[in-house]
């Protein structure tokens, strides 16, 4: 049993203190409590309870700390391409953070190996060492997932990621086709048809969970959005907006880049749990 | 989701103190920490642990009450999982009100590698 649990319950082993096994019989102990219900018999079902508003718990906001990080090491602007992989614990998404911009002013999402190859000759190198699933560029980062190849460790996969990376940036070829560029509609009708899906589709939908988006803004073609109601800090709400969102969003607007969710998660009313009743805890 | 064994929370108290030692809620329920060492007055450090031995969805710093404000001036919380060595979130100043609780749960930090 886990420990805090006993502290807060006082579970204790009845045998310890006894000797015995039996535990005691339970008494009932009559209490000068008042009369269930007063003169004139138990209320309608429809009425609400009646209980002092002093009574209920309140509800209390959670706050986050800043988290401190480390001093990185900044270096002086050189030629050499310096690049860092954050891997992800179950090693499936590798961010890739280089020392400059590898996209400005647009981002791009290749979720498979045709659209990298149609688009993005750095998405389609990526592409070609195998076991990816899908590549993102925005601004300074290159957002890797994979699906992992048996012959290769996490680490092993981001050093020939990276390697590629850089490879891909000092020879000087294009990030993304300038075609494709080209194509780009203007940031008014990205916003608009994004607009258009959570009016129409995604609000209606999740608002049965108390829950809605918004979308913050959208700059080139990647857009800011905030989960709020009940999707904040909700544990769906990072396959809601990967699996629902996202997907019906690049339905709408093929162009769409980054989907950047700018929630926290960890703060506000009632993010991940509930409050305690009354009458429990303090 | 891993099992918190125990942990360990580093308060620098600020220049307007604690006042008292504050409990620690795991999943909505609050507990007093099992252990403490320091002090809770203005600018001192109080480093308190507790012994969880559960699987939090929700690890939080019960606030002050009653019209009191704490203004912390950095934490430093230790995480000892089952199967895994420890790991430490360092965090900066914030102000918790008498209607705020403060986050403490934060999963291991990702690696960083120079490839």
């Amino acid at each position: 049993m886990a420990a805090w649990f006993s502290k807060v319950f006082k579970t204790e082993d009845p045998t310890k203190n006894s000797g015995n096994a039996v535990p005691a019989p339970v008494k009932t102990v009559a209490t000068d409590r008042p009369a269930a219900y007063p003169e004139g018999g138990a209320p309608s079902p429809h009425t609400p309870p009646s209980r002092e508003v002093d009574d209920l718990p309140k509800a209390r906001k959670l706050v986050s700390a800043p988290i401190l990080l480390d001093e990185t090491e900044v270096s002086a602007w050189s030629d050499e391409i310096r690049i860092k992989a954050k891997l992800d614990p179950h090693g499936y998404t590798i961010v890739f953070l280089v020392d400059r911009p590898v996209l400005e002013g647009h981002s791009f999402m290749a979720r498979d190996q045709d659209g990298a190859f149609a688009h993005s000759p750095l998405a389609a190198s990526i592409f070609d060492l195998g076991g990816i699933v899908s590549v993102l560029i925005h601004n300074m980062t290159v957002t890797v997932n994979r699906d992992g190849r048996p012959d290769q460790s996490v680490e092993e996969a981001a050093r020939e990621i990276g390697a590629q990376i850089r490879a891909h940036l000092k020879s000087g070829m294009p990030v993304l086709d300038p075609a494709y560029l080209d194509q780009m509609p203007p940031v008014e009708e990205i916003r608009a048809g994004l607009q258009k899906v959570l009016d129409r589709e995604i609000n209606p939908g999740i608002a049965s969970h108390s829950g809605y988006i918004t979308l913050n803004r959208v700059e080139g073609n990647t857009a800011y959005i905030t989960m709020g109601g009940g999707c904040q800090g909700c544990a769906a709400s990072s396959m809601t907006l990967r699996q629902g969102v996202e997907s019906a969003f690049r339905l709408e607007v093929p162009f769409l880049g980054a989907l950047l969710d700018e929630t926290d998660h960890t703060a506000g009313i009632n993010p991940f749990f509930k409050e305690l009743p009354a009458g429990m805890g303090r | 989701m891993p099992r918190l064994e125990k942990f360990t929370v580093k308060i620098q108290t600020g220049a307007q103190g604690l006042g008292t030692v504050p409990k620690y809620k795991i999943n909505g329920f609050p507990l007093e920490f099992d252990t403490q060492e320091g002090g809770t007055g203005t600018g001192e450090t109080l480093q308190v642990m507790g012994e969880v031995q559960s699987f939090p969805h929700s690890l939080t710093l019960d606030g002050p009450r009653d019209g009191q404000a704490w203004e912390i001036e950095g934490m430093e919380v230790t995480y000892e999982v089952y199967g895994q060595d420890p790991f430490t979130i360092r965090l900066g100043g914030v102000r918790l009100d008498d209607e705020s609780d403060l986050n403490l749960w934060y999963e291991r930090p990702a690696a960083v590698l120079d490839v």
